[in-house]
């Protein structure tokens, strides 16, 4: 080509906080359909947690009355908070691996040639993670709820319900998320699966930790599920008060700060090894 | 091509014979010799049992407390439970190496020898009951630790190992009749969600006079409830309605020889299929 | 399956080609006992493949398109697991083992896992495992497809060498090259039935004419066709090509493209072929074998490194 032509104005326009923010949206929207795109997802973090629930139900339905159970209309009244947490569990890991596919595969770093916001990646790969948990969240309280697993805290209480179930998916999706970033292998992210699922056990998910002994007691004590479950389930059994609201929403949300800087770090990690 | 030369050859047919016998222990070698050198395949099958007894037993341990609770101690229930899932996943695990040997073509190998079709069975499924054996030694073991008491003496672990190996028959017919019914690993996902039903719906957690409900209906006719029984037939309390007796334990038997012949029926079935 | 009948005889070296689903591995697994025919019958090595099928597996020996072996177990490990299947006594077992694995060349590697073996490998220790009985017939389904050039020369003589030693072999093959080097007689087999059958030499002498094959534009192919049949049965090229036998022999090319010139026809390219098992099948089909430009020193992956682990597709 001879003679130089105007560069014709950029499609791109430059960075602000805005565009970072439009890029958010857009990968969110990418993430958020992706997960809800497979049904193979809906199966161990619906479908699984919700049998569970039905299962113990009708197991543990006479359990309710042992000392050091708290009181409670029905199992399930009990159960809600810890099926809540199992299906959000299950559902976050799958976004992380969705991440890690996107590194294996290279998608990755097509978004990082691209003038993509950097944190946007992360950012709204874990917006789908949330969004999803908060949806799941909703799903079981609404299944549950005509089965007798009513919620003390009325409306309100199942809206600040649905926040920590977004949050808890948000802080586990972040972790998560980091072992993707770290590993970049999808198969590393699933094998964590195994993980999350003895820490479940090892927590007060499935049955109050006053009624354990000895060293499993102090496992579930120590537990930070446990406290995530507990605070959920206080929603359910005191009625919307500050104190279990506060449990309910403030711990998620302190893990997932925690989890969200480590997360970034691996970021940063990742992107300084390009 | 040249003209046809008369071979001198080593062997003669009269020299050959394959045996069932042979054949199938020759199998029973391959199936632990895979077994050792994939331990992603079996360090869960390990695991798996000594986990569920240590979780199931912690976590539900105040169901002891319950009037009429079978045993006093959360570990003499749970403990059959873990051996039981540790040795239906195992069963099924031959299902799994059905699968490999179908999508790489060893199959049609095993099949083009003269040996007879009972000795492809038989082979592995011995191994698989050394392999589950092998589990229940060390799920005693542990479980011992954990605070376990027989109290039944030798037939308490008997009794235990029996049902083991029961579960772990069915377990590999159903495994093998999936295996060669879909021949890729969608056949896995198929066997690992009908094991976990079928022993979930059953006294797996708590016994029959605890459950209510729709569980308990589930339960009284499942006859992996009458396994479970004779499973924990020398854990539970001697004055216990499901302690030892020949009573107790014959439901549990029939119900393994019931359910082991229509699995490896299926399977049997399954097999002819690919055949055309 | 349409439907074939064929005769092979004992000692001979008998090749089936054809291009890839025109039932050559069907053929296979229905004589090795591995599918059962919906109809007609089959006696291989003298036994009924349904009724008498024990019989027939003692006398045969099989390596079909992927190698059958387990990737977790060692050559030898595998050669002991089949010689006890076969039932060779376990006196002459480590003698025949170690037999075969030399014969192949892989007593070095026999201790090691097969998933470690490349492509090649795996395909030698296949051929041992279908040997280790002395089996009377061998049927080999396109054992050299894939294999770079120097196995599937050794792996043509291996053959050679068994049939001069008196093993009947049945060999499967897409490529023209390798029928018509190794085969006594051949059957080309399309779309499920046998078209043509009978010695290499004889069936290309029938095909007899020469082929002409020309390049023309699109918008010519017609009249270029109108004036090559005249000469001789039109031969379909690859890739658009048009062929047409010549029954007066390759002299007759001046007169052709004089007529061609003629008819306004541009020739962008001319070549002469002696006739090939590539003409007798185009005849005999109406269209070329799928990859019969591929001779076999191109050769289609050379596999020197090991393996991944393929999935079997059902066929």
């Amino acid at each position: 080509m001879t003679g130089v032509a105007t560069a014709p104005a950029p499609l791109i326009a430059e960075h602000s906080a805005a565009v970072a923010f439009r890029q958010t949206i857009a990968l969110a929207k990418r993430s958020t359909l992706e997960l809800f795109r497979q049904p193979a997802l809906v199966v161990p973090s619906l479908i699984f947690p919700l049998f569970f629930s039905f299962l113990g139900n009708s197991s543990f339905g006479r359990t309710t009355s042992l000392p050091g159970f708290p009181k409670v209309n029905s199992y399930l009244q009990f159960q809600l908070a810890g099926t809540i947490t199992q299906g959000v569990l299950f559902g976050s890991v799958t976004g992380a691996a969705a991440l890690a596919t996107d590194i294996e595969n290279g998608f990755f770093y097509r978004l990082l040639a691209a003038p993509t916001a950097r944190t946007s990646i992360l950012f709204g790969r874990l917006a789908g993670s949330t969004l999803f948990g908060a949806l799941e969240t909703a799903v079981f309280v609404l299944v549950l709820l005509p089965f007798g697993a009513d919620v003390s805290a009325g409306l309100p209480g199942i809206i600040a319900m649905i926040i920590s179930g977004a949050l808890i998916a948000l802080a586990v999706g972040a972790l998560m998320s980091s072992v993707a970033l770290k590993t970049g292998s999808a198969e590393a992210v699933q094998g964590t699966f195994p993980l999350l699922f003895i820490l479940l056990f090892f927590s007060s998910a499935f049955f109050p930790r006053e009624t354990m002994s000895g060293t499993y007691k102090t496992i579930a004590g120590i537990n930070p599920i446990s406290h995530l479950v507990e605070g959920l389930r206080a929603l359910s059994l005191e009625g919307f008060s500050i104190s279990a609201t506060a449990r309910a929403i403030l711990v998620p949300l302190a893990i997932a700060v925690v989890a969200l800087f480590v997360a970034n770090r691996q970021l940063q990690k990742r992107l300084r090894a390009n | 091509m040249s003209t046809i030369a008369t071979r001198t050859p080593t062997l003669t047919t009269s020299d050959m014979h394959s045996t069932t016998a042979r054949s199938s222990w020759q199998l029973v070698k391959r199936g632990l010799i895979n077994t050792r050198r994939l331990p992603s395949a079996f360090f869960p099958a390990l695991a798996m049992p000594i986990f569920n007894m240590i979780s199931f037993s912690g976590t539900f341990f105040a169901l002891t407390k319950l009037p009429g609770f079978p045993t006093d101690r959360s570990v003499n229930w749970f403990m059959p439970l873990g051996l039981a899932m540790g040795s239906a996943f195992s069963g099924v695990g031959l299902g799994f190496s059905l699968i490999r040997d179908l999508e790489n073509g060893f199959f049609d190998r095993l099949r083009m020898s003269p040996t007879s079709r009972i000795s492809l069975i038989i082979g592995p499924v011995l191994a698989t009951w050394i392999r589950v054996t092998l589990v229940a030694v060390m799920v005693f073991v542990a479980g011992t630790l954990l605070g376990a008491r027989p109290t039944a003496g030798v037939m308490s672990y008997v009794c235990s190992w029996v049902a083991a190996i029961g579960i772990s028959t069915i377990g590999a017919g159903w495994g093998l009749a999936l295996a060669f019914r879909f021949q890729d690993m969608r056949g896995a996902a198929v066997m690992q969600l009908s094991i976990f039903l079928t022993m979930f719906l059953s006294t797996a957690q708590v016994p029959l006079n605890v459950m209510t409900g729709w569980l308990h209906t589930a339960a009284r006719i499942n006859p992996v409830t009458n396994i479970f029984r004779l499973a924990r037939a020398g854990w539970v309390n001697a004055n216990d309605a499901d302690y030892l007796s020949w009573q107790n334990a014959y439901g549990g038997l029939i119900a393994i020889f019931v359910l082991s012949t229509l699995a490896f029926v299926f399977a049997l079935r399954s097999l002819q299929k690919i055949d055309n | 399956m349409k439907g074939i009948n064929l005769e092979i005889k004992a000692g001979e070296v008998f090749g089936f080609l054809g291009p890839n689903g025109a039932g050559k591995s069907t053929a296979v697994r229905m004589l090795t006992t591995l599918l059962r025919p919906t109809s007609g019958s089959a006696r291989v090595a003298g036994f009924d493949v349904v009724t008498e099928a024990d019989q027939v597996r003692r006398n045969i020996g099989v390596a079909l398109q992927d190698a059958a072996i387990d990737p977790l177990m060692t050559g030898a490990e595998l050669l002991a697991l089949q010689a006890v299947l076969y039932g060779i006594p376990a006196s002459l077992l480590k003698q025949r083992s170690n037999e075969l694995l030399e014969r192949v060349g892989l007593t070095a590697a026999a201790s090691r896992r097969v998933s470690t073996y490349s492509g090649g490998m795996r395909r030698r220790l296949d051929l041992a495992l279908s040997l280790i009985h002395q089996p009377s017939v061998l049927f080999l389904d396109e054992p050299t497809t894939g294999l770079d050039p120097m196995s599937r020369l050794t792996l043509w003589e291996e053959v050679r060498r068994l049939n001069r030693e008196g093993t009947t072999v049945m060999l499967t093959t897409q490529y023209l090259e390798e029928a018509d080097q190794l085969a006594d007689r051949i059957a080309i087999i399309d779309h499920g039935k046998i078209v043509r059958e009978g010695k290499p030499a004889d069936l290309k002498a029938s095909v007899g004419a020469p082929t002409l094959i020309i390049n023309t534009n699109t918008d010519q192919v017609e009249k270029a066709n109108a004036v090559l049949s005249t000469f001789g049965d039109l031969r379909p090229g690859a890739e658009g090509a048009l062929g047409v036998g010549l029954r007066g022999g390759a002299a007759q090319v001046t007169e052709v493209v004089r007529k061609l010139d003629e008819a306004g026809v541009r020739v962008q390219h001319l070549e002469i072929n002696e006739p090939s098992l590539d003409d007798v099948f185009a005849e005999a089909t109406g269209h070329r074998l799928e990859g019969a430009d591929n001779a076999p020193s191109a050769g289609d992956n050379g596999d020197e490194q090991p393996q991944k682990k393929k999935r079997r597709g059902k066929k």
